[in-house]
């Protein structure tokens, strides 16, 4: 191995991309146009759900804790209450009018204390009883997101009223967060994103580059000159991999600056994560290559290895959502890994130490790639 | 005794052989699946000769020369390179080699693909920049250096092919079909320079499809179906066949071997 071949085929490859301005066009907008359409479609959290508001409490004003739970959620704007009914609407029914504008779809949710609301919450202080006050929410369930929004917004609204919890919680169904306590989905769909972008835009870039180097002989004509196969490889392996480093940092710095996404662990771990990454994919796409003829068959091979990462690999659902039948194959896409160490670095804030696993399978990925595109290189001679 | 005797002479006619034939190949074969390309070839090149290939599309020549720079394993024979078995690596930075099918980075410029090529052959910043002065006035790109391959004519671009196959100064240089779409001019112009390269006790390995080119050359092998059907100074081989030009040399040629 010799470090100034392998500059020099890197430097080539790196040299080639910057005449190309269409691909390095490719390269910067694709991950901004991802992460704005994921940003703009999953970000900003959810706002302005419609809800009734329905309280029966006979607390007076001033001393009910249905009341001051009220004034909570309207210092925020993820609930919008349309409307709110009193102890004085007792007689009109209001919960079942709200049941109605639920079932036809007008609100999103009627948030119901009964009359005796504060009192239970106060006999749960005194220790009276252990049976809590119950908020009763009818909401319709068919938005996950915003079923999760109304769901977190109440229970901060009770954290913020009760206090730190010293009393049992008043609500029947209480969420535990351990991390992500602020989390929203597009800190979830980030690392995804990032994982997706760096693979398509490595392999893409490096299975293009490799079937046109095949097919105009240049490949070829390098193994005439002192240049190894390893070394070709290795160098090749350094440019592409910079291109996804490259590549994320545009990403990173988009998502921070745009979307305001939390990276609460070190973003050189997470540059570290695809650069590895990016190594293997390309070393995928050199020994693809090899199978095509043409620019046009190499694009084919995309989709049969972007279709099983996207789906599979936990980008934009959990792991957990997988078919059972599936999780094999889950387990045997790198993104997988990818995606799962970007997440616990950026959401979770773990170290190098925590995901050594990951990284593991990474390092792996990424030697047996280049292992086997060196192998095959040698053995075309 | 006797035995014993001629193959001390053997080896030793052999170790004279590897200092002053540069290439040296014996019963050299290649066969893809049932088509044998190169069929038994024994080759001896001195050092210092331009050395012309020619033989019809599809004879083997190119075959032939990749096996000799190692990008061909050959199916059977053997074959030396400045004293080396092939495929050679020692002696990998002493030969240079200049594909049929140009094989240069389009999305490069001039200047970066003999860049590249200076590189992974390790020359000095120094040498290479006298060099790349002196081979872009030979291929006559001096004031294209910068510009991207992919903007240049078919003509150029084989020039700058050549300049790449150049840049390291090799002692031996396989060209395959240099002067394929090159004008008349630059042609004469690359003609002084491979006498020049001689001059200086290179060696030039060529393949051609122009007569007047391979009339110029110091030896001609004659290449059809993978065969060496013949071999000499132009001259001698018109004389052999009692012919005028090379092509009527190479039909007589192939006719007695048909025969
Ligand atoms: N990779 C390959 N696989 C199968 N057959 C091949 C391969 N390369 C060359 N051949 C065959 O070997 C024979 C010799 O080809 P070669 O390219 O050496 O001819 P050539 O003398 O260089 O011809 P030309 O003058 O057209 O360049 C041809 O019949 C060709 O079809
Ligand atoms: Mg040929």
């Amino acid at each position: 191995m010799n470090w100034r071949r392998i500059l020099a085929v890197a430097k080539k490859n790196l040299q080639s991309l910057r005449h190309d301005r269409r691909t390095v066009g490719f390269l910067v907008a694709m991950p901004l146009f991802m992460i704005a359409i994921f940003g703009y479609t999953f970000g900003g959290s959810v706002e302005n759900i419609k809800v009734y508001v329905v309280n029966l409490d006979q607390t007076p004003q001033d001393e009910s804790v249905a009341a001051a739970i009220i004034a909570d959620l309207q210092t925020r704007n993820t609930l919008k209450i349309v409307r709110s009914f009193g102890p004085e609407d007792a007689a009109t029914d209001p919960v079942e009018l709200g049941r109605e504008k639920v079932e036809s779809a007008e609100i999103w949710a009627t948030i119901f204390f009964n009359e005796t609301f504060t009192q239970d919450a106060m006999r749960v202080v005194s220790g009276e009883t252990g049976l809590p006050a119950f908020i009763r929410v009818i909401e319709d369930g068919t938005n996950p997101n915003i079923a999760q929004a109304i769901g977190n917004e109440m229970l901060s609204a009770v954290r913020s009223v009760l206090g730190v919890s010293s009393f049992a919680t008043p609500i029947a169904i209480s969420p535990e967060l351990v991390y992500g306590e602020d989390a929203r989905f597009i800190d979830f769909f980030a690392p995804g994103v990032m994982g997706l972008a760096a693979m398509m835009v490595t392999f893409m870039l490096a299975i293009m580059s490799f079937v046109h180097e095949r097919s105009a002989g240049t490949l070829e004509r390098l193994l005439s000159t002192p240049v190894t196969e390893g070394e070709i490889v290795a160098g090749s392996a350094l440019a592409f991999g910079l291109v996804g480093l490259g590549q994320s940092i545009v990403i990173i710095l988009t998502a921070v600056l745009l979307f305001d996404i939390q990276i609460i662990g070190s973003p050189v771990l997470v540059l570290l994560v695809i650069f590895l990454f990016g190594v293997g994919n390309q070393g995928l796409a050199f020994l693809l290559s090899s199978l095509a003829k043409t620019e046009f068959q190499a694009v084919q091979f995309l989709p049969i290895i972007l279709f099983p990462s996207l789906l599979l690999a936990g980008v934009f659902w959990p792991l957990e959502a997988v078919p059972e039948l599936l999780r094999p194959v889950s387990s045997v896409v790198p993104l997988t890994y990818c995606v799962d160490a970007l997440r616990s670095v950026m959401i979770r804030g773990w170290g190098a130490g925590d995901i050594l696993f990951d990284l593991g399978i990474l390092l792996l990925f990424a030697a047996v790639m280049l292992g086997l595109s060196a192998y095959s290189l040698r053995k075309r001679r | 005794m006797a035995g014993a005797n001629r193959e001390a002479e053997e080896r030793n006619a052999e170790a004279a052989d590897r200092t002053s034939a540069v290439v040296l190949t014996s019963k050299l074969r290649k066969e893809f699946e049932s088509l044998v390309a190169v069929d038994d070839v024994d080759l001896k090149i001195r050092r210092g000769l331009l050395y012309g290939m020619i033989g019809p599309n599809g004879s083997g020549k190119t075959t032939l020369i990749k096996m000799l720079v190692g990008l061909l394993r050959p199916t059977g024979g053997k074959a030396l390179i400045l004293g080396e078995r092939i495929p050679i690596a020692e002696n990998i930075s002493r030969i240079g080699y200049m594909p049929q099918e140009m094989a240069i980075y389009t999305d490069l410029t001039v200047h970066e693909n003999l860049e590249l090529f200076a590189e992974l052959y390790s020359m000095s910043k120094e040498s290479f920049e006298t060099r790349e002065k002196g081979l872009l006035k030979i291929i006559d790109l001096a004031d294209r250096r910068d510009s991207l391959v992919s903007h240049l004519s078919g003509g150029m671009r084989h020039r700058a092919s050549l300049a790449c196959a150049l840049i390291h100064d090799p002692e031996v240089v396989f060209l395959d079909e240099p002067t394929v779409g090159v004008d008349p001019e630059l042609r004469v112009g690359f003609w002084k320079y491979f006498a020049d390269l001689r001059a200086r006790g290179k060696t030039v390995i060529m393949t051609t499809h122009y007569m007047d080119e391979a009339l110029r050359c110091d030896v001609v092998g004659m290449m059809r179906l993978g065969r060496l059907i013949g071999e000499g100074a132009p001259k001698d081989l018109m004389e052999r066949t009692a012919t005028t030009d090379l092509e009527s040399a190479f039909m007589t040629m192939a006719r007695k071997v048909d025969a």
